[in-house]
C-alpha cells in the first residue's frame, strides 16, 4: 500500500504491504462454504449484540456486534444546519468512518467513496422513517466507525439497524424503527445475513431495508445477478428476518430505558 | 388584545409541570452549568469534591478515589494481529495493531517501524467535527509517539532480513467516547494492543526476493511470535489538571478539562520509575501569601505540586499494574 505523505498525522514507510502467507494458493477457490457456516442454516441470522446509550457525550448512540461485524453509531441533533438557507425540514446527515484495523487490508485514514457509499444507504434506509418536518432549520447528525467489518452488505445492514436504534435513543420523533437484512443468492439457494466470504461467491446480493411495525419498504439495494423469481423470494426472506430483529431492537431499548431510571 | 398574547406566551411552569422536584432541580443546575461553567466547578471543589462524586487530591483526603474505573478488553478484534478496547471511566477507546511488510531505511537497515496514530472523530464528541485530524489529535499522535519510540519495542526485533524486509506496525487508536483523559487512555490501549500482538512466522527469501509468512495453523514448526517488549519501557501514563492555579484534579473528565490551566502527565514504567514527565499549561498560581518572597513560594508550590503528582501517580501504578498484566 503506497502511503502518501500525510503531515497530520505520523507516517510509516513509503510503501508497506500486507504479509503474503504461504498456503494463499492452496485454498479452494470454492471453499466449503456449508462447513463454514457452522450451527446455522441458510434462513437464520447471526445474534446480534445491541447496545444503546454507550456514549455518554452524544445525544443518542448504540453499538452493535453481529459475529465479526462491530459498529458504534452517535447521534448528535437536532443541532443547528451549518448552511443558512431555510429550510422546512431538517436534514439528516449520515458519515461513515472506517478505522484502519477494521478489515483485512489495513485501510489508509483518507477517506474514499466506500465510505461514501454505505452512508448514503444508510441515509435513504432512515429518511423516511424521521419526522424531519418537526426539526426545520436543524440537522441531525449520524457518525458511525466501523471497528471490524464483515462484508459491505453487513455494513449497511448493521449499521441501519444501529442508527435507528442510537436515533431512538436520541429521543428523535419517528414513524418507526429500521431495520435491514441482507441476502445472497449462491448457487440456487438464498443465504440470509452472509458473511463477506458467502458475499464474495454469491451471483447476487440483496438488502431490505423496512419499518417492519408498518410493515413500509425504506431502502432495497440489489447488486449482482438475479431472477426477478428470486429478487421477490430474497424480500420474502429478508421481511420475516427483519420483523424478528425488531423485537431485539426493542428489547434493547427497553432495557435501556428501564436501566436509567 | 392582552389574552392572545398572554395565551401566545409559553408560561414557564407549562414546561416543567411534568418534571418532578428533583428533576426541575437537576434541570437547573445543568442549566447553571452550561452558562457559568467555571462557577459551578469551583462550588463543588469548595466542598472537596468533583462534579461526578470523585474526591480532590488532598491532603487529607483518601486519594483512591480520585481516579476512574478502568477495564481493558483485548483480542476482540479478530482482522487485527492485536487489539485491545479501554475504558476509563466513560472514555473509550479502542486501539488496533496491523502488521505489514516494509523494506528498512538505507541508514536503519536492520530496523522495524512502529507508526502509532490517534484519531479523534466526530463519533465521539460534539467538538469534533468530520474532516482531517484536528491539533488535539495531532498533538496526541505526537506525544504518543514520542513515548512509545522511547524504546519499549526494541525496532531491531521487528526486522526479518537486515536490508530487505522488516515489519512495520500500524497502531491505530480511534476514541468512541471522549470524557477526558483521552491521552492515558490511549496510551494504556496501545501499550496493550502491543503486548496481544501475534506476529506469524515470516522468512525472506532471497532468490525470488519476497518475504513469506506461515500461518501457525499449517504449519506447527513455524509458529507465531509475541513481540519482544522491554518489560523496563513499558510506559504507564497518569495525568492530573490543576483548576485555579491551585486544586489538583487526577483524571479529569471532558467537562474539567475544558476549565484546567495546565496539564501535567507523569510516565512511569512498570517498577514505577519514572520515564517521562510532562506539563502543558501556565503553571502553578504563583501569588499565594502576600509580603513574602514570590518567587521563592512559587518554586516551592511547583515542586510540592509535582511531587504530589508523582507520589499519586506512583500509588495508581500499583492498582493498574494488575489490570494490564492480568489481561
Amino acid at each position: 500500500m503506497q502511503s502518501v505523505f500525510d503531515r497530520r498525522r505520523i507516517n510509516g514507510p513509503e510503501d508497506s504491504s500486507a504479509p503474503i502467507f504461504a498456503d494463499e494458493h492452496q485454498k479452494s477457490l470454492t471453499p466449503d462454504l456449508y462447513k463454514d457456516r457452522h450451527n446455522r442454516s441458510v434462513s437464520d441470522i447471526r445474534p446480534i449484540f445491541l447496545q444503546p446509550g454507550l456514549i455518554s457525550q452524544a445525544n443518542g448512540s448504540a453499538y452493535i456486534e453481529t459475529d465479526r461485524t462491530k459498529i458504534a453509531c452517535s447521534v448528535y441533533g437536532p443541532r443547528q444546519s451549518k448552511n443558512t438557507a431555510y429550510n422546512e425540514k431538517g436534514r439528516l446527515n449520515v458519515e461513515v468512518k472506517f478505522t484502519p484495523f477494521s478489515s483485512e487490508r489495513r485501510r489508509a485514514p483518507l477517506r474514499d467513496a466506500e465510505d461514501r457509499s454505505i452512508a448514503v444507504a444508510i441515509q435513504q434506509a432512515l429518511l423516511s422513517s424521521v419526522r424531519l418536518e418537526h426539526f426545520p432549520k436543524s440537522t441531525i447528525d449520524i457518525f458511525l466507525v466501523i471497528i471490524e467489518a464483515d462484508g459491505i452488505e453487513g455494513c449497511v445492514a448493521s449499521g441501519s439497524i444501529a442508527a435507528s436504534t442510537a436515533l431512538a435513543d436520541a429521543g428523535i420523533d419517528m414513524y418507526g424503527l429500521v431495520t435491514s437484512c441482507t441476502a445472497a443468492i449462491i448457487g440456487e439457494d438464498i443465504w440470509v445475513d452472509p458473511t463477506q466470504e458467502e458475499c464474495d461467491m454469491a451471483n447476487g446480493t440483496l438488502i431490505l431495508s423496512c419499518m417492519p411495525a408498518l410493515g413500509i419498504v425504506t431502502n432495497v439495494w440489489q447488486s449482482g445477478r438475479m431472477a426477478i423469481s428470486q429478487v421477490s423470494a430474497c424480500l420474502d426472506a429478508c421481511d420475516g428476518r427483519c420483523t424478528d430483529i425488531h423485537s431485539v431492537v426493542a428489547q434493547a431499548l427497553l432495557n435501556s430505558a428501564r436501566s436509567k431510571v | 388584545m392582552d389574552t392572545v398574547l398572554s395565551s401566545a406566551t409559553p408560561s414557564a411552569t407549562d414546561v416543567n409541570s411534568f418534571l418532578s422536584a428533583a428533576e426541575k432541580e437537576a434541570l437547573k443546575a445543568a442549566t447553571f452549568q452550561r452558562l457559568h461553567p467555571q462557577i459551578y466547578l469551583e462550588r463543588f471543589l469548595e466542598e472537596k469534591i468533583r462534579p461526578d462524586g470523585r474526591s480532590i487530591a488532598d491532603d487529607e483526603n483518601e486519594d483512591t478515589h480520585a481516579w476512574r474505573n478502568v477495564e481493558v478488553n483485548v483480542g476482540s478484534i479478530t482482522t487485527t494481529s492485536g487489539s485491545a478496547l479501554v475504558r476509563l471511566g466513560n472514555t473509550t477507546v479502542v486501539c488496533g495493531v496491523k502488521a505489514e511488510i516494509c523494506e528498512p531505511e538505507l541508514d536503519n537497515s536492520d530496523e522495524g517501524f512502529l507508526v502509532p496514530n490517534v484519531d479523534l472523530p466526530a463519533l465521539c464528541s460534539p467538538k469534533f467535527k468530520t474532516g482531517p485530524p484536528t491539533e488535539e489529535a495531532q498533538v496526541l499522535s505526537e506525544r504518543l509517539n514520542e513515548v512509545l519510540g522511547n524504546g519499549m519495542i526494541p525496532l531491531s526485533s521487528l526486522c526479518i532480513y537486515p536490508g530487505k524486509s522488516a515489519w512495520v506496525l500500524y497502531v491505530d487508536a480511534t476514541v468512541i467516547n471522549y470524557d477526558g483523559n483521552v491521552f492515558d487512555a490511549a496510551l494504556l490501549a496501545m501499550v496493550c494492543a502491543l503486548k496481544n500482538v501475534s506476529l506469524p512466522h515470516a522468512e525472506f527469501n532471497p532468490e525470488l526476493n519476497r518475504t513469506i509468512c506461515t500461518r501457525p495453523k499449517s504449519d506447527s514448526s513455524k509458529p507465531a511470535r509475541k513481540l519482544i517488549i522491554e518489560e523496563d519501557l513499558v510506559p504507564l501514563s497518569f495525568s492530573f489538571g490543576v483548576f485555579a492555579g491551585s486544586y489538583l484534579l487526577p483524571d479529569p473528565t471532558a467537562s474539567e478539562e475544558s476549565l484546567l490551566d495546565t496539564t501535567i502527565s507523569i510516565i512511569l514504567n512498570t517498577r514505577a520509575r519514572i520515564l517521562a514527565l510532562s506539563q502543558l499549561g501556565t503553571g502553578v498560581d504563583k501569588s499565594e501569601a502576600p509580603g513574602q518572597g514570590v518567587a521563592d513560594i512559587s518554586h516551592t508550590r511547583e515542586a510540592d505540586t509535582l511531587a504530589r503528582c508523582i507520589s499519586l501517580a506512583k500509588k495508581r501504578q500499583a492498582v493498574i499494574m494488575k489490570k494490564v498484566y492480568d489481561t
